[in-house]
């Protein structure tokens, strides 16, 4: 009877864990931020001093550490520069999300109230995640706090009007890289059959819609299917994915999952199939599974010292997916000197700072001047660059 | 019927489900002999898959190794089951023998506890990276067939291994004094002691015979699906624990059985299932939740009798 019930307790377990897994992979807390409550904190007068507070959101652990960690690398860099040759220095206060693990949308929120009550903290960069970005609507609203993400594409967080002066990003919405991908796919490639499969993460669902709704538009033929991010195996979908096909398009996040599918679906001799990822697998390691992959990224500045320096101190990676994060804390980081002119702030001025964001193309390592629309969006930036790889890394085609 | 998809489907479900088989004789073992969910033995198997890469690129890496890939192998394999043998009764030894007289809660706080403590230690030591053990350039990345039977030749590797570990296993347990040990100690532990068994060296060899076997799963991970990293221990562990549900945990066929269900039903339900690799997980948990509502003790587990 105890052997029994200990077996039944165990399942119970087990059962639990699975579904705080499966709800973690589909939660998409949509829910309608309350109008912002702000306390004192957005109008209280923080002393700037010699060393002024970014409050740094990121996936330092769980199932998306590997991306995260290139995001703290590329604020880390920005800070760092930045402390070299300037009287006053920035510190970065780090609060990590777990983007993906179970827990993920509450430690994001977690971290949130942490830099919603850190007296010092003027302006926020990340969070990495379109749902964590949902999560902590209220906390960072209601302290007051504009936030910058390098990373949350879904289109839908600067249209709904929910965070409008609030949030803004420096990556283009799903809605302008979909649109560069099934372009390509339908004038260019003119594929019929395309295979596409998304991470179940909000970013890659969005993307995978995205194309999928166009390319069923204009007749192509369409078949839809998902992979968690744990997952490593993929030989069971490989086996279903149909001989003719002509391209799977995976807009994942993590590069080397895509580099395990690239290889496992060359094992059972469909590698002559096309590949086409997103900006979350623009890396070598993606790239590397050869020359019939392709992808899209937004457009770095191919001659930019910045980009030179980072590889210099990260052994010759670049990291390219934590690239907008270094754009993201340049943007607060120059918002936060801006409002600091006198020797304090406020949040709000921070968030004003912001807002009328100018920094020249020159400066800026994505290729275009950062200047934000009334959506929190780039104004400057409206086209994804094509890539295609050679074997090693990518380098662009024409779109 | 796509006989071609059946077979490759096969294939996918028997490599996946000896790996998870594996894993489920370590949760089987250490429940038969402690009954104690010990919640780290995936994470050990993520340390056995990290051991394994580390071996191999000491031994000169997938290029340029130092003995012939045969070689390398099996040092990859035996180092790894040696490293997770020791670490698991380590673990046992510091984790959870303090608490073996405490309530059953506290053993599985401290298991969940060493869990997270292993994988962020993973992501401290190791990085956040994933580690490719580029299995092509090191056995090749040629496809064999038999007929419409494709597989490849880390697959085989993996069942042929997978089956060796466990008949060696059920021949230890069944004709070795340790393992007579070990089923006198599952039957009753303070009988065993009373009749002389070594009670705290069984436990301790127990620990290092499923943490062996996680290890070696880990190396069979890498080495079919090419990358590993700090968090692979999460899925694969709750999987291991399904199949030793399901399979009647404490049995060892059981985890055996279970292992293989589990893993040729994840590929049957990705194949076949609409957006089945997308609910594969939902799949597998609906399978145990109705083999526990059938058969609550399990496939192949005896419900435990109790003298009122």
């Amino acid at each position: 009877m105890r052997r029994r019930r200990a077996t039944a307790v165990a399942a119970l377990l087990a059962l639990c864990a699975a579904l705080a897994v499966v709800a973690a992979a589909y939660a998409t807390p949509e829910r309608a931020a309350a109008p912002a409550a702000q306390s004192g904190s957005d109008a209280a007068l923080v002393k700037c001093g010699k060393t002024r507070t970014i409050g740094f959101m990121a996936p330092v652990t769980g199932p998306a550490a590997s991306i995260g960690i290139q995001q703290v690398h590329w604020a880390q860099y920005y800070v760092s520069t930045y402390n070299k040759t300037h009287k006053t220095k920035f510190k970065l206060q780090t609060e990590d999300t777990q983007l993906g693990a179970p827990t993920g949308t509450a430690e994001a929120l977690k971290g949130a109230q942490a830099l919603a009550g850190g007296s010092s903290v003027l302006g926020v960069v990340g969070p990495a995640g379109s749902n964590e970005i949902v999560g902590v609507t209220k906390s960072l609203k209601d302290a007051g706090l504009a936030w910058v993400s390098g990373s949350s594409t879904r289109t839908t967080l600067t249209t709904d009007g929910t965070r409008t002066g609030y949030m803004f990003r420096t990556v283009p919405p799903d809605a302008v890289q979909g649109t560069t991908a099934a372009n390509y796919i339908l004038n260019k490639l003119k594929y019929k059959r395309v295979y596409i499969i998304d991470d179940q993460e909000t970013y890659s669902t969005g993307l995978a819609d995205a194309v999928e709704q166009k390319l069923k538009a204009a007749g192509v033929t369409v078949s839809r299917d998902g992979v968690s991010q744990q997952q490593s195996d993929f030989s069971s979908l490989i086996a279903k994915i149909a001989r003719d096909t002509q391209l799977v398009y995976i807009p994942w996040q993590l590069p080397p999952k895509g580099q395990a599918f690239g290889n496992q679906m060359k094992a059972a001799g469909k590698g002559s199939i096309k590949l086409m990822g997103a900006d979350g697998l623009y890396d070598s390691s993606f790239a590397s599974v050869g020359a019939h992959v392709y992808d899209t990224n937004f457009p770095l500045n191919p001659k930019s010292k910045i980009i030179a320096g980072f590889k210099k101190g990260h052994s010759g990676d670049g990291e390219y997916f934590g690239a907008p994060t270094y754009a993201a804390t340049q943007v607060v980081g120059t918002a936060i000197d801006r409002a600091c002119k006198k020797g304090s702030a406020t949040r709000a001025t921070v968030r004003a700072a912001i807002r009328s964001t100018n920094i020249p193309a020159a400066q800026s390592l994505i290729g275009v001047a950062l200047r934000f629309n009334r959506n929190g969006d780039l104004s400057t930036l409206h086209k994804f660059g094509l890539y295609k790889s050679n074997g090693t890394d990518f380098v662009p085609i024409a779109g | 019927m796509n006989w071609s998809l059946f077979f490759d489907l096969t294939v996918s479900g028997l490599t996946l489900g000896s790996l998870y088989a594996l894993i489920a004789l370590g949760y089987s073992l250490v429940y038969g002999i402690l009954k104690l969910l010990n919640f780290a033995h995936g994470d050990v198997y993520m340390i056995g898959a990290f051991i394994g890469w580390y071996v191999l690129h000491a031994l000169g890496g997938p290029l340029n190794p130092t003995f012939t890939g045969g070689v390398v192998l099996l040092l990859m394999f035996i180092i790894a089951m040696l490293g997770c043998g020791v670490l698991g009764v380590a673990i046992e030894r510091f984790a959870y023998r303090p608490l073996r007289n405490a309530p059953r809660i506290a053993p599985l706080i401290s298991a969940l506890g060493v869990s997270i403590f292993l994988q962020n230690s993973a992501l401290l030591v190791f990085g956040a990276g994933f580690r490719d053990y580029d299995t092509f350039d090191l056995i090749g990345v040629k496809t064999h067939n038999i007929g419409q039977l494709f597989f490849s030749v880390p697959q085989l590797l993996t069942v042929i291994t997978s089956i060796c570990l466990m008949v060696a296993l059920t021949v230890f347990v069944a004709r070795s004094r340790l393992g007579k040990a070990m089923r006198s100690t599952s039957f009753d532990r303070e009988a065993a002691s009373m009749m002389g068994i070594d009670v705290d060296r069984v436990i301790s060899v127990t620990f290092f015979i499923g943490s062996a076997l996680a290890g070696a799963a880990g190396v069979m991970f890498g080495l079919v699906f090419g990358q590993i990293y700090h968090f692979m221990g999460f899925i694969a562990g709750l999987k291991g624990f399904t199949a030793a549900v399901i399979g009647g945990i404490g049995s060892i066929p059981g985890a055996m059985l279970g292992g293989l269900i589990v893993g040729l039903g994840e590929s049957y339900a990705t194949g076949y299932l609409p957006q089945g690799s997308t609910f594969q997980n939902l799949y597998v948990f609906a399978l145990l939740i109705l083999v526990i509502l059938v058969r609550p003790s399990g496939l192949l587990g005896k419900a435990a009798l109790q003298k009122v």
